[in-house]
């Protein structure tokens, strides 16, 4: 399981443009973060201009790869030893960080232009740019303690952009994520304690040989799981997440729902199959509690009244599929073929939520601007006024159904083939009720929405390109389905 | 095994448990804060004392310099303005509800500390033998309870300080004070500055939006679940 995290030697060195990419890609956001802080841009084409070498980093990093396979960085500095990779894993999940962070950069002015800012909307532009810069490094670290500090870089920014609206209900849930993300990260450190006291390293590659079953190996991946578990909203874990979301800006709720959750994900994932190789009942446990919240993430998004809380309920419920993955990427007795499709499913259904999940809160972030309305019955009369808006929506929940051919009817498909294969049928049931109840919240704001009796209300004009960018997003994780060789290829290239 | 004890240690133990329960649990709010400032002043000579010299001038220049101040400045002490500063908070929660998470966290705390006990039976700074982590131990069981049992939020900031600050030492007990914990330790405190600066803004603009009362509240008891 550790090799397809790329936790082994590279064959080649990487070149001296390669570095300077990687430099790009790590440093870049922050700084045209801290440029933008002291130059607020007001339309969209300075933040075209910024992007362009960002994503040209990602490209040039994706190219080395293509053509070196696996590459690493070592330092060390004062005794302690960092280390970077680049997996085809990590170049895939960085060009989703990369697309996703610029389509809520350019997002962002148009946004801003319309909800009349506060005083302190100019720090918005840093701390995002903190985030795509941490989020970079998580994919890249292969040390606990690189890994931690990227977290927790992360995490504050997170915080820091969730509350700038400013709203008193935003700052306490705010003030409650903060606490309680401080607090995770104590318990992640505690379980990095554990493995330091115990095997004296802390780089991913030589714990992973080192590294052996035991009371001193669960009880690490205990704390660590539940530190991470803690800031990943995974299920018992979640209610932190949907008032924090209420009352946040469409792009910054984009950015955490879509990213920030999921790096706390991948790190578990790549911890736990260090720490728990072929465990029995740690991943079930996982995976009962997904099946959980595939069914209370889609009950309180069906019964809610607020647009927002449907959102981020449903990313609950979303986060539940990956979780019922757990057993068949971690546990025992699995076939080599059941564990690379889980693999691939895993991911492609990762990567699919993050781009359809950032465009569902953009078009509901552009319909909330437009109609001025929080709720669901709000939406009266939409379909004939905003239909732009609504057909973004309901590609997004296309992805979100699994119905053909999004990505997440292919990472689905393949998911649905490992559980047939290893016969864990009640996983499918969950993938199937999961399905059923998506169709039914999603329906059920369609039923609104394309109510006709509705009388006529005076609609703001959204800016140009906002309905455009949040289409992109959602035709993205629409075409990652048809187009599904490119990152199933990545996730498989560089093994041995 | 008592007369092996290091007199200084024992007495830099005995005073930073003494000054982590006023800070935690003493009603006066500015006292409280006081008493956060000579905690930190006490772990940068605890850290001297286990042989780490940079994690002394790490924990100064952070836990003194940096985030002592952030409280005060959250209570209304370094820039005044139109609210009045803090002075004392109140306990308005039902007995039972306290009860029930007090206990809930102190068995999460024995489970832990049962952990570290017996899984790691080669501690490089054993508890029966150096009162510091002895005095770890409480802070982070009574910490961890104050978190709980606190709905002020500057009551839980100071209560998260604290936790870390033991969790800190418990990391040194554990794994010694080679560079890579040193580096995870002062990472850890950078992280704890930058959090109580974000939440020392947060406090002072919910004080100036919604006056004192707002700093009480904070939704359902749903936090201990860590």
């Amino acid at each position: 399981m550790t090799w397809r995290f790329g936790l082994f030697d590279s064959t080649f060195a990487p070149l001296v443009t390669t570095h300077w990419a990687l430099v790009a890609a790590l440093v870049l956001p922050l700084l045209l973060g801290l440029l933008a802080a002291l130059f607020p841009p007001k339309r969209a084409w300075p933040v075209v201009l910024a992007s362009v070498p960002i994503l040209g980093s990602g490209w040039l990093l994706l190219s080395a790869f293509g053509e070196a396979g696996l590459l690493r960085w070592q330092w060390e500095i004062a005794g302690v030893l960092l280390s970077l990779r680049l997996n085809g894993l990590s170049v895939l999940l960085l060009l989703t960080t990369q697309g996703i962070g610029v389509a809520a950069a350019l997002y962002t002015p148009g946004h801003l232009r319309l909800t009349d800012p506060a005083p302190l909307a100019r720090w918005l532009w840093p701390l995002m740019g903190i985030v795509i810069s941490a989020l970079s490094l998580i994919w890249l670290a292969t040390d606990l303690l690189t890994l931690y500090a990227a977290l927790e870089l992360m995490g504050l920014a997170a915080v820091g952009m969730l509350m700038l609206s400013g709203k008193v209900p935003a700052l306490v849930a705010g003030m409650r994520y903060l606490l309680l993300a401080l607090v995770g990260s104590l318990t992640y450190l505690l379980g990095v304690a554990l493995i330091l006291g115990h095997w004296g390293r802390l780089d991913l590659q030589g714990l992973a040989e080192v590294i052996e079953p035991g009371p001193v190996a669960w009880f690490a991946a205990a704390m660590i799981g539940a530190g991470l578990a803690l800031k990943a909203a995974l299920f018992p874990l979640h209610a932190w997440l949907t008032p924090v979301h209420e009352n946040a800006w469409t792009p910054v709720s984009a950015l955490h729902a879509a990213l920030v959750i999921k790096a706390s994900l991948f790190m578990l994932l790549q911890l736990w199959s260090i720490l728990l190789p072929d465990t029995f009942y740690a991943p079930r446990i996982i995976a009962w509690l997904g099946l959980l919240a595939i069914v209370w993430g889609g009950l309180l998004a069906w019964r809610t009244d607020s647009l927002k809380t449907l959102v981020a309920s449903s990313t609950v419920a979303q986060l539940g599929y990956l979780m019922v993955a757990f057993p068949l990427l971690l546990g025992p007795d699995i076939a080599p073929l059941p564990r690379a499709l889980a693999w691939e499913g895993f991911w492609l259904q990762l990567i699919g939520h993050a781009f359809a999940k950032a465009a569902m809160f953009m078009a509901a972030g552009n319909l909330i601007l437009a109609t001025g309305e929080h709720t669901l019955k709000g939406l009266a009369g939409t379909s004939r006024r905003l239909p732009l808006s609504l057909l973004v929506f309901g590609i997004a929940s296309i992805t979100l159904m699994g119905l053909p051919p999004s990505s997440g009817f292919t990472a689905k498909w393949l998911l649905l083939e490992a559980m047939i294969i290893t016969q864990q049928w009640w996983a499918v049931a969950a993938l199937l009720i999961g399905t059923l109840l998506t169709a039914a919240y999603v329906f059920r704001m369609f039923r609104y929405s394309f109510d006709e009796t509705a009388p006529r209300h005076r609609h703001q004009p959204l800016m140009p390109g906002m309905d455009f960018i949040a289409l992109v997003l959602a035709l993205t994780a629409f075409g990652l389905g048809l187009l599904a060789h490119f990152p199933l290829g990545l996730m498989h290239g560089g093994g041995p | 095994m008592i007369a092996s004890f290091n007199a200084i240690e024992v007495l830099l133990a005995l005073f930073l448990t003494g000054s982590a329960l006023v800070c935690l649990f003493d009603r006066h709010l500015v006292r409280a804060c006081c008493f956060f400032v000579a905690f930190a002043i006490a772990m940068s000579l605890a850290w001297w004392q286990l042989g780490a010299p940079w994690l002394a001038a790490v924990e100064l220049v952070l836990g003194v310099g940096l985030t002592g101040p952030c409280f005060f400045y959250a209570l209304g002490h370094v820039s005044p303005d139109t609210s009045a500063p803090l002075k004392h908070d109140k306990f308005s929660e039902h007995r039972s509800r306290v009860a029930m998470r007090v206990l809930l966290a102190m068995a999460w705390f024995v489970m832990v500390g049962a952990a570290i006990r017996y899984v790691i039976a080669d501690m490089v700074y054993s508890p029966s033998e150096h009162p510091l982590l002895l005095s770890g131990v409480v802070i982070a069981a009574t910490a961890l309870a104050a978190f709980a049992l606190h709905r002020h939020l500057l009551r839980r900031l100071l209560a998260f300080n604290l936790l870390g600050s033991a969790v800190f030492m418990l990391l040194a007990g554990v794994a010694g004070t080679s560079a890579s914990a040193q580096a995870l330790i002062s990472v850890g405190l950078l992280v704890a500055w930058l959090g109580s600066l974000l939440g020392a803004l947060l406090i002072r603009q919910l004080l100036r939006l919604e006056g004192v009362e707002a700093l009480g509240r904070d939704g359902e008891p749903k936090e201990k679940a860590t």
